[in-house]
């Protein structure tokens, strides 16, 4: 084994310890900037505003008569002979473009149940004789808490679908034997005179994890 | 051995020690440090205890050690939210077997559907945990590429575009079951694919083998506002998940297997959605299997065998 | 059989006492690992209090640096067993001693796998849920419970066979045939297998179709074994210029060559994944579209994947050319491919599978500071063992740590190997 010149191993010895002290000296300041910094870490996350109940509700859009009746509202609407003669049926007037002229009692109607005009006679569904019912095209008189059938005279596959569950909005239960099935009627989702769905407020889109704060601009994903 | 003068021995023993020292002195620097900078590890909070840790496999509790689970569970939810809430181990019915059967005609994009799913099973409001996304697709695509997920449209349905919502299929071949190494997702007697949240490990295959993206992680901690806790909870369904675990839709299993229709279904402002046992000829999901033209099962060609089918009406 | 024990448990304490001896070069060297280390685990500890929310990712990329250096440095695990081929296979003794040196880089290559494995993992404390017979181990359905087997029997594989062999040098004894050649045998099947289970974690998923692709499994053993022995190539190096252990350049020369043959495979099966993803021109190849050229605006991983091919090529064209024997050259074209390849599996395989979703969202994935300082520190603590077990094992094969000088202290041991550094610094 060679001989060490001893200048020169105590040179390098000190290079050695110096290090030694000077990483002594960091790792303790490194446990305190460790133990200070765990105060605050927290990860920032964009605030995401809990959505609109009118979100979550499943309240139907409209009321038919039979929720009414079971609700014990208020039936005046439908007593039609409050104000109409039971020995004179309504006269419907059109004007010049074969529109019908609603009027000014009924002023909330909107008048739009078939396309080009195809459907403006009242009296294809409201019975002329007897103004708390209504009719179907055969003659068949139909009560206002039975309004399927009317319905379904003319959309016979919607009446098909509906009837098996396919069409329209179900709730309760499944399973018939736990409990009761909830069948919402025609007329709860669909307006009789205007029975187009209007279109509708859409809840607000996702957030992604690391996005920015949300914005009303239309960032997409895409 | 080397021959060293005398003195030079006795130097070079005082700078071994020497050295020793400092090595020792930088060896506690380093130990110091290390406890140090674990630190952060004191808020870890409820992460787990002994029970959580040790607790058994699914479907290798027995009934007794299910109820102590449970009382875990309703324990740990009652400290956090303060309600107590009722959580139930529900088992899959005989001769039941779910689908789900989605009108392609009828969707108006309205999203409620997404937000019933959160407050009715109890998911992450901040980070937004979400099972359902709707893709606003142009008229007459399926490729979901062309798909926008942030429509911000402010009338809904918009002209010329249809709207679909995707959330777990719960496939008949479910490549999330295959993937998970420690089996903490299985799909169940009756078509709905499960997870432990308790078995979970968090690796996220799952997540990657879902050809849906039906999957999400809890990222951290999920937060949900204490009075909007839905205290009718299940094991395998909607009870508070933790930190680090997978979830996604599970049919509402804690309404379903008591014979009710799933929150989605039931907010559906336009009955898109359609639920129930395709074992019974007179649901109405047999009778739209029946009746309808044309289904489609999502990426088809996966081999997935998707439980949801989407239809139209025209 | 208890003076045995006694032998062995000598032999580790030794051995752990000479990792912490040195002169300030390694001081300096070890301390600022260790301090990356700490960095390392600070962040860890920070993730494991807050979830995985401390990293870049999110549900639409859920898979990020963790993943993909941990598929990198798997390649580089089955590849440090390369060296294996030619000294057992073909029976150049010269190369006898260094593949020791690249079974150790094997197991500080695993010990960071299972490390970056662990820190993406939601629920690590879970991590009993993976042990067969305890757990519930989905085998052999799931690729991932495969992995686990493998990288762990790989690791147990290699442990045993360094262990031993040092052992038997440190004891100056003929190590027994039967106790590490058979190993050894296996450890070459069981490396191409290791990295072959990793490849088809990702092959096997039907959802992704830019993984689902027959060319990843070859494509991650060409790449392995380019980016494997150019690590190794530059670790004999360094070996050689602060350990007194003589390298003949013929070893490098051995594994230049395999790293040129593997480069070029490497380089052919990419023209081969690009033709077959913009040829056909199917919505399948979204994802390689984003990655090579972007798509609906996100542009992130573009110049990314070019510096990684520019690097790949440039590298290949070097190694092909007999320029490369000099080994300034062979160096450069080693970095060149271990970067190139280095992003090529990491941001060139991982991210792209997850942009876009199965649903199409275009998401970006950015990692966060804490998850690079985990990342950093694990990379670290890989250098950390490995110098540590270079440092056990160098004075082992050179006879100077044997069981013959068990007397003679550390400090005389350590300055006559000091003596030759400085008396080489003299010189």
């Amino acid at each position: 084994m060679a001989k060490i010149d001893p200048s020169v191993q105590k040179k390098s010895d000190n290079t050695a310890n110096y290090w030694l002290g000077g990483l002594t000296v960091f790792f303790f300041s490194l446990a305190i900037f460790f133990f200070v910094n765990s105060k605050q870490f927290t990860t920032a996350r964009a605030e995401i505003p809990l959505v609109d109940k009118k979100f979550v509700d499943t309240t139907p859009w409209r009321q038919t008569y039979t929720d009414l009746v079971k609700a014990r509202e208020d039936l005046s609407d439908y007593d039609c002979y409050a104000c109409h003669d039971k020995a004179k049926p309504p006269l419907i007037r059109y004007d010049t473009d074969q529109k019908i002229i609603i009027p000014k009692e009924h002023a909330n109607i909107e008048m739009s149940h078939g396309a080009h005009e195809r459907n403006n006679i009242c009296y294809n569904c409201h019975n002329e004789q007897n103004l708390n019912t209504l009719q179907v095209r055969d003659g068949n008189v139909v009560k206002f808490d039975n309004t399927p059938q009317l319905c379904g005279s003319c959309h016979g596959p919607s009446l098909r679908d509906w009837e098996a569950g396919a069409h329209g909005r179900t709730s309760g239960y499944w399973d018939r034997k736990l409990g009761e099935i909830n069948r919402l009627s025609c007329a709860n989702c669909h307006n009789p005179h205007a029975p187009h769905i209007p279109t509708r407020e859409a809840a607000p889109g996702p957030h992604s994890l690391h996005e920015a704060p949300p914005h009303e601009s239309s960032k997409s994903i895409h | 051995m080397n021959s060293l003068p005398p003195q030079i021995d006795k130097a070079s023993d005082q700078a071994m020690s020497r050295r020793s020292f400092l090595r020792g002195c930088a060896a506690f620097g380093g130990v110091s440090a290390l406890a140090a900078s674990l630190a952060p590890l004191r808020e870890l909070g409820d992460y787990t205890n002994t029970d959580q840790f040790l607790q058994k496999y699914y479907k290798e509790l027995t009934p007794s050690d299910m109820t102590k689970v449970i009382d875990r569970i309703e324990g740990e939810v009652e400290r956090q939210y303060g309600i107590r809430p009722h959580v139930r181990d529900l088992k899959p019915m005989d001769g039941v077997e779910f689908v789900y059967a989605l009108n392609l005609t009828r969707c108006i994009g309205c999203r409620k559907c997404v937000h019933a799913c959160v407050k009715e099973n109890n998911q992450s409001r901040s980070p937004e945990i979400q099972y359902i996304r709707v893709l606003k697709m142009p008229h007459g695509s399926m490729d979901v590429e062309k798909g926008n997920h942030n429509y911000d449209s402010k009338q809904v349905p918009e002209k010329g575009f249809l709207y679909m919502p995707i959330q777990c299929q719960q496939c008949k071949n479910p490549p999330c079951v295959k993937v998970c190494p420690v089996n903490a997702t299985w799909q169940e007697k009756d078509g709905i694919t499960v997870i432990d949240y308790d078995w979970c490990i968090g690796c996220r295959y799952c997540e990657a083998a879902c050809p849906y993206w039906a999957r999400r992680f809890n990222f951290t901690k999920p937060q949900i506002p204490k009075d909007k806790i839905n205290p009718d909870m299940s094991y395998l369904g909607n009870r508070p998940r933790k930190q680090g675990v997978m979830e996604k839709c599970h049919f509402c299993i804690q309404r379903t297997r008591v014979g009710k229709y799933p929150a989605c279904l039931e907010v559906c402002p336009v009955g898109a959605r359609k639920f129930g046992n395709i074992l019974d000829p007179n649901s109405e999901v047999s009778y739209i299997l029946r009746e309808k033209r044309v289904f489609i099962q999502l990426k088809e060609e996966m081999g997935t065998s998707p439980r949801f089918f989407y239809y139209f009406d025209k | 059989m208890i003076s045995s024990i006694q032998n062995y448990i000598t032999f580790l304490l030794r051995c752990a006492r000479i990792a912490c001896v040195g002169d300030w070069r390694y001081y300096a060297w070890m301390g600022a690992l260790t301090i990356i280390c700490l960095f390392g685990l600070n962040a860890y500890a920070k993730q494991l209090a807050q979830g995985l929310i401390t990293t870049g990712m999110s549900d639409e990329v859920s898979w990020g640096v963790y993943i993909a250096n941990f598929t990198f440095l798997v390649g580089v695990a089955a590849a440090a067993v390369m060296m294996v081929i030619p000294v057992y296979i073909y029976g150049n003794e010269e190369l006898h001693d260094l593949v020791i040196f690249g079974e150790l880089l094997a197991v500080a290559a695993i010990i960071m796998c299972l490390a970056f494995v662990t820190v993406d993992l939601g629920r690590p404390d879970r991590f009993w849920h993976l042990i067969p017979g305890i757990g519930q181990m989905n085998f052999p359905q799931s690729m991932l419970s495969w992995d686990v087997l493998v990288l762990n029997g790989y690791l147990l594989l290699n442990v045993h066979i360094c262990g031993y062999l040092l052992y038997c040098r440190y004891q100056n004894k003929k190590p027994a045939k039967w106790f590490y050649i058979p190993f050894v045998f296996l450890a070459i099947a069981w490396a191409v297998s290791i990295h072959t289970v990793t490849a088809f974690l990702y092959v096997g998923l039907g959802g992704r179709p830019f993984w689902n692709a027959s060319i990843v499994g070859p494509r991650f053993l060409a790449s392995a074994f380019t980016a494997g022995p150019a690590i190794i190539i530059i670790a004999l190096q360094i070996i050689r210029k602060f350990t007194t252990y003589r390298i003949q350049d013929k070893a490098l020369l051995t594994l230049r060559s395999i790293v040129q043959v593997s480069m070029i495979i490497n380089v052919f099966l990419l023209a081969c994944e690009v033709f077959k993803e913009f040829y056909s021109g199917t919505t399948h190849s979204a994802s390689a579209k984003y990655l090579f050229f972007g798509l609906h605006g996100h542009y992130a991983l573009v110049p990314w994947i070019w510096t990684a091919i520019t690097f790949n090529l440039i590298a290949m064209v070097i190694l092909a050319l007999p320029l490369s024997r000099s080994l300034r050259w062979l160096d450069v074209a080693c970095v060149l491919s271990i970067i190139g390849i280095w992003i090529e599996k990491g941001m060139g395989l991982v991210i792209p599978g997850f942009i876009p979703t199965p649903l199409g969202a275009v998401v970006d994935y950015m990692p966060s500071l804490n998850e690079t300082l985990v990342c950093l520190g694990i990379w670290a603590f890989g250098f950390l063992c490995y110098t540590i077990f270079l440092r056990m094992s160098v004075p082992i094969l050179q006879g100077h740590l044997s069981k013959a000088n068990e007397d003679e202290i550390e400090a005389q041991m350590t300055t006559s190997t000091k003596s030759h550094l400085i008396k080489s610094n003299f010189n």
